[in-house]
């Protein structure tokens, strides 16, 4: 059986900055039907634009160099009006953020048969009951009804089957998938792999996945390549090689996954370089703990592992033992011994009312009841919509509840000022919650002036050592929000929180919208402060896994009811 | 509720504004009906007529009853209620608007996308330069150049009134003659930066994620421009239509008085000369109802456009 795709020595070079930069360089790999074949690796490491460059969809400007073969055709030689009739019909697409991708004023049914009708010339109606079919196929419920409806009245999850319905809707040979998990929860993460892997089977699909859950990689993808800064530093069996990495940046990414159980994920210190800055010889180097001299001296071939039939890393000192053992032992945080109260929830209730007439309302959280010692974190874990934002903003007294809130003994409602602003929140979304014009040190230093800090200077300095803190340059001081990127803008939040000097944090999500190095160093810095400083956390997640790094003790929410509170098991 | 409220107070606010201002001209009405050398007897005699002695309170508190039950007041200057005289005028700029408004939107669509498509190269730039031209020229100028070059020099069309006083009835072509002048001005005005905006939605539009979605199924550039970048890209320009509708209309008041097309713009500027300000009066609050029907008309519209927008009752 051939291959149904096979990419060789394929190189991108996009517009930057007037421009041409090369981000993707030397990239060979082939994928037969009925395979999945994964890429994972950070962001930028030139994963979107690989897969963006088969069907011929790069921005303006871009230059792909190599050789691009589906089922023998060379795409990089058609024409362009050749090579839109494969796409949508032999090579179908799903994209990352299936709100942004699906066009919001178009029907559902109707961005389902714009295919259909393209390239298989079907009738209006005839078209419309495959959409339904195909809506069917990929378990929405009531499809001949919901085909009428809107992308946002779709949840996420529900919104990425009717992406994958668009896509297979003319019986592609080849689906492209990029990223198509990214924003969702656990269990939807684990429903749509289900799902694809499923697809995969009946239609005999190739499938190139791109995803950055390595668990999720391991169980689902046949075979998985690793990206680092535009080449392609490792490939071979998803299950194997992900258990036994020989490339050291494999090693480090795995480490840097938080796992059940499996201590504090340790972040890969420095950053990956910009395209601009892309080094001849390996690009890891920097930041790998093995390099040596030949490393920085000339860039590593890939090259076949001894025992793993397919597995090539381009490695001068590929690990040998397996990684799945080697996770950090839980850092040097013995459990400070937690006694006395901090906060006590009572009895709380939060309802959103409905419409303004209709006296219906819908409850999100549900007679919940727990206390937190001082100094503790308490993870809260559930899916999307198990009223854990609720939970958190009528904590702190941002939405109106019923029950009782007593934060140090006295009833939240009651608190002003300075006692009030002893807890603080930290939103989901870093760069939404600071103000785009305002500077970092600006922000900081705001929070600073409210808690009575009059003297210019000392704020200053205050401000300077809350970045430090928080692990950030005081370079940072004077740059705007827009210029940072996801990690440093939440690092920034969490400084604005901890100028409050709070007892306890509240933290939405911390690390949702970051890539998974990113936010291995994010958890290593909230663990740090906890010890550090004695604050407590309450951590929202849908990620057991981030609770499991920092809570002494998990709490799972499930329809808004507080279903369980378990002691966290220590690694 | 709360729309019509607001929108309740404003044109309270309005209105009464509007009152005072007419009452604040030095000389008061009486002088603008009978010219400035009546007699001392007959400006009195006048005034006592209309009640313009009254304390002013006391006109306000009277006027205002009368408006609650729908009477607008009269006319100095015809003697017959606002209410009729508006009626006379209304219906010509009715049609003259939407004639001017269709224009505008079918040019601004037009010229939205070639500047919206070509954003950065040099067709957009050379139409973002045309529309700050023609946005930067006074209105009166726009409809002076064209009424000479069209109706003086060409003698194509016809540049003043709204029909041709020498037939007896005047035709529906030629009312339409008299029609194009008039209503591709008042286009002019509001042309440019309704394709600005346009354009500015038809450039964001096509960097969205849903377009490389659409062209990942293979649809062309064609459809990509009609079937998904326009409706998302005019519904900012469909709100500003809405908006506009004051800034039409001063834009009429200029056109209708240059080409002499004698509608509600034509009847503000005569009544301002004349200090006729019941008919002014009138003329506002007639503008304030229609500029909120004009914002609730491109909030109904941009709601059947985009789905997402529900309102709350
Ligand atoms: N349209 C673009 N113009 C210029 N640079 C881009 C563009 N898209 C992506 N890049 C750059 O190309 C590199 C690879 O990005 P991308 O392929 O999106 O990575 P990934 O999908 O792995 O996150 C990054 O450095 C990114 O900044
Ligand atoms: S080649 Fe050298 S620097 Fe690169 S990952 Fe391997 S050991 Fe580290
Ligand atoms: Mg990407």
């Amino acid at each position: 059986m051939g291959q149904t795709l096979t990419l060789s020595n394929v190189g991108v070079a996009l517009q930057r900055g007037g421009r041409q930069v090369p981000v993707v360089e030397n990239i060979s790999l082939s994928l037969a039907a009925g395979e999945t074949l994964a890429i994972v690796g950070e962001s930028g490491s030139g994963k979107t634009t690989t897969a963006l460059a088969i069907p011929g969809l790069l921005p303006e400007g871009a230059t792909v160099s190599g050789q691009i073969l589906l089922q023998g055709q060379d795409l990089r030689r058609l024409a362009q009006r050749a090579l839109r009739k494969l796409c949508g019909a032999r090579i179908g697409m799903v994209f990352q953020d299936p709100l942004a991708a699906l066009n919001p004023t178009m029907r559902v049914g109707a961005q389902i048969t714009e295919a259909i009708r393209l390239h298989l010339g079907l009738s209006r109606r005839a078209a419309w009951a495959r959409a339904v079919e195909l809506l069917n196929e990929v378990g929405i419920e009531g499809a001949a009804a919901r085909a009428a409806d809107y992308p946002h009245m779709f949840s996420g999850g529900m919104r990425q089957r009717v992406m994958i319905a668009a896509a297979l809707a003319c019986d592609p040979i080849l689906l492209i998938a990029d990223e198509p998990t990214s924003g969702l929860d656990a269990d939807l993460k684990e429903q749509i792999f289900t799902l694809l892997a499923r697809l995969r089977a009946d239609r005999r699909l190739a499938v190139l996945l791109i995803s950055h859950d390595m668990s999720l990689v391991a169980r689902h993808a046949d075979r998985a390549s690793v990206f680092y800064a535009g080449r392609c530093v490792e490939t071979g069996p998803a299950a194997s090689m992900l258990r036994s990495p020989r490339h050291r940046y494999t090693c480090a990414l795995l480490r840097a996954a938080p796992r059940l159980g499996g201590g504090v994920p340790a972040a890969i210190r420095g950053a990956m370089p910009e395209p601009e800055a892309f080094a001849a010889s390996c690009r890891f180097a920097p930041r790998c703990d093995h390099a040596q001299a030949e490393c920085v001296a000339t860039a590593p071939a890939l090259t076949a592992a001894p025992d793993d039939e397919g597995h090539i890393a381009a490695c001068f000192y590929p690990a040998t033992t397996p990684v799945a053992g080697m996770h950090v032992p839980s850092a040097a945080a013995p459990s400070p011994a937690l006694s006395g109260e901090s906060l006590r929830v009572e009895g709380l209730t939060v309802r959103y009312r409905r419409g303004y007439r209709s006296g219906t309302a819908r409850v999100a959280v549900q007679d919940v009841s727990f206390q937190m010692a001082p100094g503790e974190c308490l993870g809260v874990v559930g899916a999307s919509g198990s009223g854990k934002t609720s939970l958190a903003h009528a904590i702190v007294h941002m939405v109106p509840y019923e029950g009782r809130v007593l934060f140090r003994g006295e009833p939240l409602s009651t608190l002003r000022g300075a006692a009030l602003r002893r807890m603080q929140l930290v939103f989901q979304n870093p760069a939404a919650s600071l103000d785009p014009i305002q500077t970092a040190g600006a922000a900081i230093e705001e929070a600073l002036e409210l808690g009575g800090l009059r003297d210019r200077r000392q704020r200053r300095a205050r401000a300077t050592a809350l970045l430090e803190q928080v692990g950030l340059a005081n370079s940072l001081l004077d740059r705007l929000p827009g210029t940072l990127s996801g990690g440093q803008a939440q690092r920034v939040a969490i400084a604005r929180a901890l100028a409050a000097e709070p007892a306890l944090l509240v933290l939405d999500e911390p690390t949702a919208s970051l890539d998974v190095s990113t936010a291995a160093g994010l958890l290593t810095l909230l663990r740090d402060l906890a010890v550090r400083l004695g604050v407590g956390y309450i951590v929202i997640t849908h990620d057991v896994a981030v609770a499991s790094v920092l809570a002494h003790r998990v709490a799972v929410m499930q329809n808004g009811r507080l279903v369980e509170i378990r002691n966290n098991v220590p690694s | 509720m709360g729309r019509v409220a607001e929108a309740i107070a404003t044109l309270f606010f309005l209105v009464t504004l509007t009152f005072l201002l007419a009452h604040a001209v030095p000389d008061g009405p009486a002088y603008a009906i009978l010219g400035l050398k009546i007699s001392p007897e007959r400006l009195n005699a006048l005034n006592t007529q209309f009640g313009l002695d009254a304390p002013l309170w006391r006109q306000y508190a009277t006027w205002l009853w009368h408006l609650l039950h729908g009477n607008l007041g009269f006319s100095y200057l015809q003697t017959r209620p606002v209410a009729a005289v508006i009626g006379a005028y209304a219906g010509r700029t009715v049609v003259l608007y939407t004639v001017a408004t269709a224009l505008a939107a079918v040019a601004a669509i037009g010229f939205g996308w070639l500047h919206g498509v070509f954003y950065r190269s040099w067709p957009g730039r050379v139409c973002s330069g045309i529309e700050l031209f023609l946005y930067a020229m006074p209105g009166f100028f726009i409809a002076t150049v064209l009424g000479m070059v069209f109706g003086s020099w060409l003698h194509v069309l016809p540049a003043c009134g709204m029909a041709d006083l020498h037939q007896a009835a005047p035709g529906l072509a030629d009312r339409m003659a008299h029609m194009v002048l008039p209503a591709s001005s008042m286009a002019l005005f509001v042309t440019p930066w309704l394709a600005r905006i346009f354009a500015q939605g038809v450039h964001e539009e096509f960097s969205r994620d849903y377009v490389r979605t659409a062209r990942a199924r293979g649809v062309g550039f064609g459809s990509i421009l009609l079937r998904h970048v326009t409706p998302n890209a005019i519904r900012p320009m469909v709100t500003m239509l809405g908006l506009s509708l004051p800034a039409i209309f001063s834009g009429n008041v200029v056109v209708e008085s240059v080409f002499d097309y004698p509608g509600i713009g034509w009847l503000l500027w005569r009544s301002a000369v004349a200090h006729d300000y019941p008919v002014l009066v009138g003329i506002v609050l007639v503008l304030g109802v229609a500029t909120m029907l004009g914002n609730l008309a491109a909030d109904l519209v941009n709601a059947w456009l985009d789905p997402r927008v529900t309102y709350a009752e």
